[in-house]
């Protein structure tokens, strides 16, 4: 009926290795924003897929499910952000590509 | 959660109160930077007072009762009130106001400045409130409060595209590490039940697992990115180069303290359980964070060209003498770390506000461009000269002291942290090259072109100086320190001078200090947090 924890950790630890391998990979500024959520939606489904299988009885629950909810609305704070810099990095370099927006060096 | 007063949180209150008023007075029309500057540093200056009077009405041994009933385990609420945490408080509050005052001298009719003044409220209110954090969830959302509002920070100059790259490196680095804590914390909620950080102190049923192992793996990567560890320093000197100097005394004197902080809350206690079982590894992985981070730093720093550059490394081989403190973890340390941190505010903010007042008298980037500088700002390469000399450790100074106390709590606590405290004083001897460089280029060379005309005024030159009016000031009638002071703005001037002043008299008489550091020590690693 449920799925089991390790199924769940696993998937939660596949999407966490896909959003680094994103992060390093990447050059589009967009992307990397998607790369970043995806490992915060890894941790999120962690402390769900927790919530419900907490590691002693009696503990876990409301926190986990709580926790989700706050870090749902943190992404979304912190994508609002993300997207103001790469508006304004547009529209004054002309481009959102992180490899080509690089003057900072010795 | 009973126990503590609602009057307790008025620090934080006045901070977020200073951010609402510069909001609402930018909407209801004002403009100069002296009005949202003036707003700022009052409540600023209001909350760091009342930080104060909470350390010496609730001495400190009082303190150490009354957290009993808050860190009773997983059922006590997410804020517990530490001597240590206020220290820290304090800390926050004095790089917060150290910034406002020294970048009251910048450009008078800014169009940025009411952003500025708004979000460094909002950041120092994320730090305040990560000093007084009892649950990680609690602690990573408060960092984030903090780190938002510097994202902003470092970039909010529309035309800059500079500081623009800077905030994108930043944004990526920042949401990365954010994300990664924040698996960390899920895999520790896993394996414990619970987020609250007094629980991580004894370890979980069945054993510190791998599952909690991970998890604190994780956590130190996501937080090592905010204190600058070396594997993760990369981000730090593009940031600190491209981002307005205030803004880079604020993130080199007060984010990173921020990151120590919680480096404190989530690992110092751990530290025992660490030593006890199998997270040895994890131990030893805090020690060669801490020597790789001062070495690389230290070697960066040795070839840099550009002095905010050169800055930024030493920031960083500065975060591995604090993470030092940490990975001996006991009381010792652990206060010698805060008075290194504290020397680490004095220093780095007073450093960084001298490259701004360097950039209003017409300096440029380049070390070689100090050239003469104490002659023609002679106070401020003076308090430069004297921050540098503690950033290098020479006796007499606060830096000095610091790193005395944290490499004599290695020695004392034996073993292979001998090897740490030596490896930490190699460094402090290969910084000093760095650093008397630059102090023989302020000193012994002439200025460019300048040969005996010692008192010359600065050049009133410079696209970016017709905007700020000091700069363009008529020429001195005094003397030099009369021109000085007008160049670069008496609010900064003071602020320099003070930050070397109490460098120098906290060196010659740390013994206040370090006895409430003790103090706070003890009782924040008798708390098991």
């Amino acid at each position: 009926m449920s799925i089991p924890l390790v199924d769940l950790l696993g998937l939660s630890g596949g999407l966490f290795a896909l959003g680094i391998f994103g992060i390093i990979t990447r050059r589009n500024f967009i992307l990397l924003l998607i790369s970043v959520e995806i490992v915060m939606n890894a941790a999120i489904l962690n402390f769900l897929a927790f919530a419900y299988y907490p590691p002693a009885p009696g503990l876990g629950g409301v926190t986990g499910q709580s926790v989700a909810v706050v870090l749902v609305g943190l992404a979304a704070t912190e994508v609002a952000v993300g997207l103001a810099i790469v508006l304004a990095l547009n529209r004054l370099r002309g481009t959102i590509n992180v490899a080509e927006a690089i003057q900072l060096k010795l | 959660m009973t126990g503590i007063p609602p009057m307790a949180y008025l620090p934080e209150g006045f901070v977020l109160a200073s951010t609402l008023l510069v909001f609402l007075a930018d909407a209801l029309g004002a403009q100069r930077r002296r009005v949202f500057g003036g707003i700022s540093t009052l409540l600023l200056l209001g909350a760091f007072l009342l930080v104060l009077a909470d350390l010496r009405v609730y001495p400190l041994a009082a303190l150490a009762t009354l957290p009993a009933s808050l860190v009773g385990g997983p059922a006590s609420g997410p804020i517990v009130f530490t001597s240590l945490g206020l220290i820290f408080q304090g800390l926050f509050l004095g790089v917060a106001l150290l910034v406002a005052l020294g970048s009251l001298s910048e450009g008078e009719l800014d169009p940025g400045a009411a952003i500025f003044y708004g979000l460094l409220g909002l950041a120092t209110l994320g730090m305040l409130l990560v000093a007084i954090s009892a649950d990680l969830i609690f602690l990573l959302l408060s960092i984030e409060v903090s780190t938002l509002s510097t994202y902003v920070l470092v970039g909010y100059v529309r035309r800059d595209s500079r500081g623009l790259e800077a905030s994108m490196k930043f944004y990526i680095i920042g949401a990365l590490s954010t994300a990664i804590s924040f698996f960390g914390a899920s895999l520790l909620y896993g394996a414990y039940g619970t987020t609250s950080l007094a629980a991580f102190a004894f370890p979980p049923a069945g054993g510190l697992g791998n599952l909690a192992l991970v998890g604190f793996g994780l956590l130190m990567v996501g937080l090592g990115f905010k204190l600058t560890l070396v594997p993760f320093h990369m981000w730090a000197v593009d940031v600190y180069d491209g981002a307005s100097p205030p803004v880079s005394a604020l993130l080199s004197a007060g984010s990173k303290k921020m990151g120590l902080f919680a480096f404190f809350a989530v690992f110092i206690a751990v530290v025992h359980v660490f030593n006890a079982t199998e997270g040895y590894a994890l131990l030893v992985a805090l020690g060669g964070l801490a020597v790789v981070t001062m070495t690389v730093g230290n070697l960066q720093a040795l070839q840099q060209h550009n002095m905010k550059r050169l800055l930024a490394y030493s920031s960083i081989s500065q975060a591995g003498y604090l993470l030092l403190g940490i990975a001996v973890a006991t009381p010792a340390a652990l206060s010698g770390a805060t008075l290194l941190a504290v020397a680490h505010v004095l220093m780095k903010g007073g450093a960084f506000l001298v490259v701004g007042a360097a950039t209003a008298a017409g300096v440029g980037v380049t070390i070689e461009e100090y050239r003469g500088l104490g002659r023609r700002l002679p106070v401020t390469a003076l308090s430069f000269a004297i921050l540098l000399l503690s950033l290098a450790g020479i006796p007499l100074t606060l830096g000095f002291v610091g790193k005395f106390y944290v490499f004599g709590a290695a020695v004392e606590a034996g073993g292979w942290f001998i090897f740490l405290a030596v490896a930490g004083l190699l460094n402090s001897a290969l910084s000093v090259f760095y650093y008397g460089r630059i102090l023989r280029i302020m000193y012994m060379a002439d200025a460019p072109g300048e040969g005996p005309e010692p008192t010359r005024e600065a050049p009133p030159t410079l696209g970016i100086s017709s905007t700020r009016g000091v700069a363009n000031a008529p020429p001195p009638r005094g003397g030099v320190l009369r021109a000085e002071i007008r160049t670069i703005g008496v609010a900064r001037w003071g602020v320099i001078l003070g930050c070397a002043v109490l460098t120098i008299a906290f060196g010659i008489y740390p013994t206040p200090l370090i006895h409430a550091f003790n103090a706070a020590a003890e009782q924040f690693l008798r708390l098991g947090y």
